[in-house]
């Protein structure tokens, strides 16, 4: 019996050795691996995929940043907002601002081999406006009317009508020219995700799920990339993607969550990099429906919210207090704000309007879309409780949220909304106008909260078609005095970025528009 | 047997069936427009009716579901609304990565599981019995997602032995498949422990040793054959759930298997992708519990099948 029982013994202990030599091997075969890789590689984790390569079908950040490394558009915008050439090399408009021509960069070639001419822009521009192909961000050059490939390297696009931010949308990375051969032969509902375009990286491979890897375009037209390889993780968990990084399998990550900021700054290996976004974060109000039909009100609860307590205490210092509608980056911004934090004038704008014992209200906000979203909107409410406002908090999930605060004014049941929206074409028009146009109210567009202002939809719609650039700051700062001063949003923050980096990691762009670009990244040797 | 398998199989497309109209309402209970959800909030009402048009989610429902239907009856599961691929593609690159992981885990689970039960049950109340089930409870009851970033803490950012995210590498395996595998460890221990102690009390154990016959012979050749049924079941239905649950342990690990695109979808409101894998699931549950209705008839001699010659 008892030599029996130690072979039970045995045969537990078996198991267990079992399992940590699966585990040694795994650990031994893993020294003997990393000690023989050779820094050719550059990894970047980042939270989402990417729907897509083709740029008819991309609409998010994710696509955005990979695609940009495979895919070039005309116009570049540089991280202080200004646009310099790249797949067009001049432009220029008619007197008056109808016609724009632009000069195609000459002796570039797509990843297949392809020249890149007047043509191929022609072919990637019509289909990106084709209505059976439904692009998303089709309406970017909803003003063009006709685009004529003038000769092998000259282009022109014919508006109906002037429209002043057609440049910067030009910019925008969803604009992308691809090699026409890579999308000859598809319907229009077909898409391709092979990203030929005439970018510093070639797409390898994309393992749908995992990542996608991209080697050095060696024909490349301008200065080559200095490390070979390049991979992009999609590792959506916060936690998993920041040990991505602390184990080196990453050399960047994006949207590091703030509460880890501190601690990855303090490991010497890692560098933690702050960098401003185009996203304002704001509570909208539903001006038609009471009691936030009356500016008072508007004003009494803008008054009433510490915003610097906001950026300080809960965001660690990741934001900044939003002094007008648009970010500062944006053209045609001007600063109006904040609404200095102030109670007492609270409760006297809202006496003033008829509410000296105060008012109920509800604020929807959606949880995990912004930076602290859910934790932002309690301290709002704490703070509008301070000045006697009974306020309920509720939650929905994205799509949910959309959909509820994306109704008819008629049968609209919110009061205040919390949302963010990016002006990530850096012009006003793309950040007012769709938000705060009467004509823009929900179904048309974005105005969820249908704010209404003659004066204001009157600038908005001159500084459209507007060509004088200074003639336009000058509307866009009238439009913005007059929106801060209606309070149709209880203005909050400007949201920033956090992402981080192996510190023996050089030359990353970190781009206000949430891209991480690496055709400048080289590995600092200690 | 045969009979029996094929009656069973048939049985699957009724099942397949209700599945098919659970699935389809369900994900259309949920609030929120897909239409919506792919195109964004900056889209224009245009575009998200553009986008209706495409996907057809602007015809009837019963329509929908007709379409749905005739799509499957061709063995069609349709196109992403996200990606715009082919959901038999999306499945069909992510389902093996899900198949390995949960296999891996089924095999230390049922190695380390088993054996420990066994050993348990022979040494009941010994102090390997008392920690071992302690373990198992400690194994069941730990979230799994508490696990996974322990182990990640101590093998992938304090030791640096073994990879913390990702694919590729079977080292990439290890703390997945443990992580996933643990979890099941502790309930196999526990019914086989339980099993083998009931197995051990009856009769005929009484009398193979009181034939003389050796311990060992009637512990593996007598017991455990009789104890393994309830442990075959776990099995079964650990594997299903493996297969169709391992959705924390590959968000942790950022293993990119059917768990996750399953969740990804349904946030995405991704109706044909989330149709898709629920069927593939619910197909692949029913299938493991025929495997283990079958087995039982290899381990007990005394079950047999309706349509076998000796019932």
């Amino acid at each position: 019996m008892r030599t029996t029982m130690h072979m039970h013994g045995r045969l537990a202990t078996l198991a267990l050795v079992l399992v940590f030599v699966f585990v040694g091997m795994a650990a031994f075969a893993g020294g003997a691996q990393e000690a023989a890789v050779e820094r050719d590689t550059i990894t970047i984790a980042i939270g989402a995929e990417p729907e897509a390569l083709d740029p008819v079908n991309m609409t998010s950040a994710p696509a955005a940043t990979v695609g940009e490394h495979a895919i070039q558009r005309l116009i570049y915008m540089e991280e202080d907002g200004s646009l310099t050439p790249m797949l067009a090399t001049e432009w220029e408009s008619s007197a008056d601002g109808t016609e724009w021509t632009f000069q195609i960069r000459q002796g570039v070639q797509f990843h297949d081999g392809e020249p890149l001419n007047a043509e191929a822009v022609k072919a990637n521009l019509d289909r990106f406006v084709d209505p059976e192909v439904g692009a998303a961000y089709a309406f970017l050059l909803g003003s063009v009317e006709e685009i004529e490939a003038v000769s092998e390297y000259e282009l022109r696009l014919h508006l109906a009508e002037p429209f002043a931010p057609i440049l910067s949308h030009l910019s925008h990375s969803f604009i992308g020219i691809i090699s026409p051969a890579s999308f000859a032969d598809l319907g229009p509902d077909d898409t391709t995700d092979a990203a030929v375009g005439t970018g510093p990286y070639e797409l390898v491979e994309w393992s749908r799920g995992d990542s996608i890897t991209m080697v050095r375009n060696e024909d490349y037209w301008g200065p080559a990339p200095e490390i070979p390889h390049l991979v992009f993780r999609f590792i959506p968990e916060d936690s998993a993607r920041m040990v991505a990084l602390e184990t080196g399998e990453a050399d960047a990550v994006m949207r590091v969550p703030p509460q880890d900021a501190d601690r990855l700054d303090a490991d010497p290996e890692i560098d933690v990099v702050y960098q401003t976004s185009v996203r304002t974060i704001y509570i909208g109000f539903n001006s038609q429906s009471e009691p936030f039909d009356d500016p008072l009100v508007r004003k009494a609860f803008n008054y009433a919210v510490d915003k610097d307590a906001i950026v300080d205490a809960i965001l660690d210092g990741n934001a900044f207090v939003a002094d007008a509608p648009v970010v500062p980056a944006v053209f045609g911004h001007t600063s109006v704000g904040p609404y200095e934090y102030d109670p007492d004038r609270a409760r006297e704008l809202l006496a003033e309007a008829g509410y000296p014992d105060g008012l109920s209200a509800t604020l929807h906000h959606p949880t995990g879309r912004y930076l602290l979203d859910s934790t932002i909107a309690e301290a709002v409410q704490g703070m509008l409780t301070e000045v006697g406002l009974d306020i309920t908090l509720e939650t929905r999930e994205w799509g949910a949220y959309l959909d509820f605060t994306g109704q008819p004014v008629d049968q609209a049941e919110y009061q205040m909304f919390m949302l963010g929206w990016g002006t990530v074409t850096l012009d006003s028009d793309y950040g007012l106008y769709a938000l705060l146009h009467t004509r823009q109210w929900n179904p048309a567009g974005n105005n969820r909260g249908f704010y209404s202002n003659e004066r204001v939809d009157d600038i908005l719609d001159r500084a459209r078609v507007e060509t004088d650039p200074s003639v336009r700051e000058e509307l866009y700062a009238e439009a913005i005095e007059l929106i801060w001063d209606d309070a149709p949003w209880l203005y909050l923050h400007n949201e920033g970025q956090i992402n981080a980096q192996r510190a023996d990691v050089g030359g990353l762009i970190h781009h206000p528009l949430e891209n991480v670009s690496a055709w400048e990244a080289f590995f600092i040797d200690d | 047997m045969y009979q029996y398998i094929a009656r069973r199989l048939l049985l699957t497309v009724p099942v397949i069936f209700g599945v098919a109209i659970l699935v389809f309402s369900i994900i259309r209970l949920i609030p929120g427009d897909p239409a919506r959800a792919i195109a964004g909030v900056q889209a224009s009402p245009e575009f998200i009716q553009q986008v209706r048009a495409r996907y057809r989610l602007d015809e009837p429902l019963p329509v929908q579901f007709g379409i749905f239907l005739g799509d499957l009856a061709r063995g069609e599961l349709g196109r992403s609304t996200f990606s715009r691929r082919p959901v038999a593609t999306e499945i069909g690159e992510r389902f093996p990565r899900t198949f390995l992981l949960a296999m891996t885990a089924l095999v230390i689970a049922t190695i380390v599981g088993v054996s420990a039960g066994i050993v348990s049950a022979t040494r009941r109340n010994s102090m390997f019995d008392n920690v071992s089930m302690l373990f198992a409870l400690v194994g069941v009851a730990a979230p799994v997602f508490w696990m996974a970033l322990m182990l990640q803490l101590l093998f992938a950012v304090n030791m640096r032995i073994l990879p913390a995210t990702g694919i590729g590498t079977w080292r990439h395996l290890v703390l997945p498949s443990i992580t996933l595998g643990m979890a099941s460890a502790g309930l196999m221990a526990r019914i086989t422990r339980s099993s083998m102690l009931e197995v051990l009390r009856q009769d005929f154990i009484t009398t193979a040793r009181a034939k003389g016959l050796n311990e060992r012979f009637v512990i593996y050749k007598h017991a455990l054959k009789n104890a393994l049924i309830p442990v075959v079941t776990v099995m079964g239905l650990q594997f299903g759930i493996l297969l169709g649950g391992a959705v924390l342990t590959e968000t942790v690990f950022a293993w990119p298997g059917i768990g996750r695109l399953l969740v990804d979808s349904i946030l995405r409101r991704d109706y044909p992708v989330v149709q898709g894998t629920v069927m593939l699931m619910a197909f692949l549950f029913v299938i493991i519990n025929l495997v283990v209705d079958i087995t039982y008839a290899f381990l007990d001699p005394r079950i047999h099948y309706q349509g076998e010659a000796g019932e």
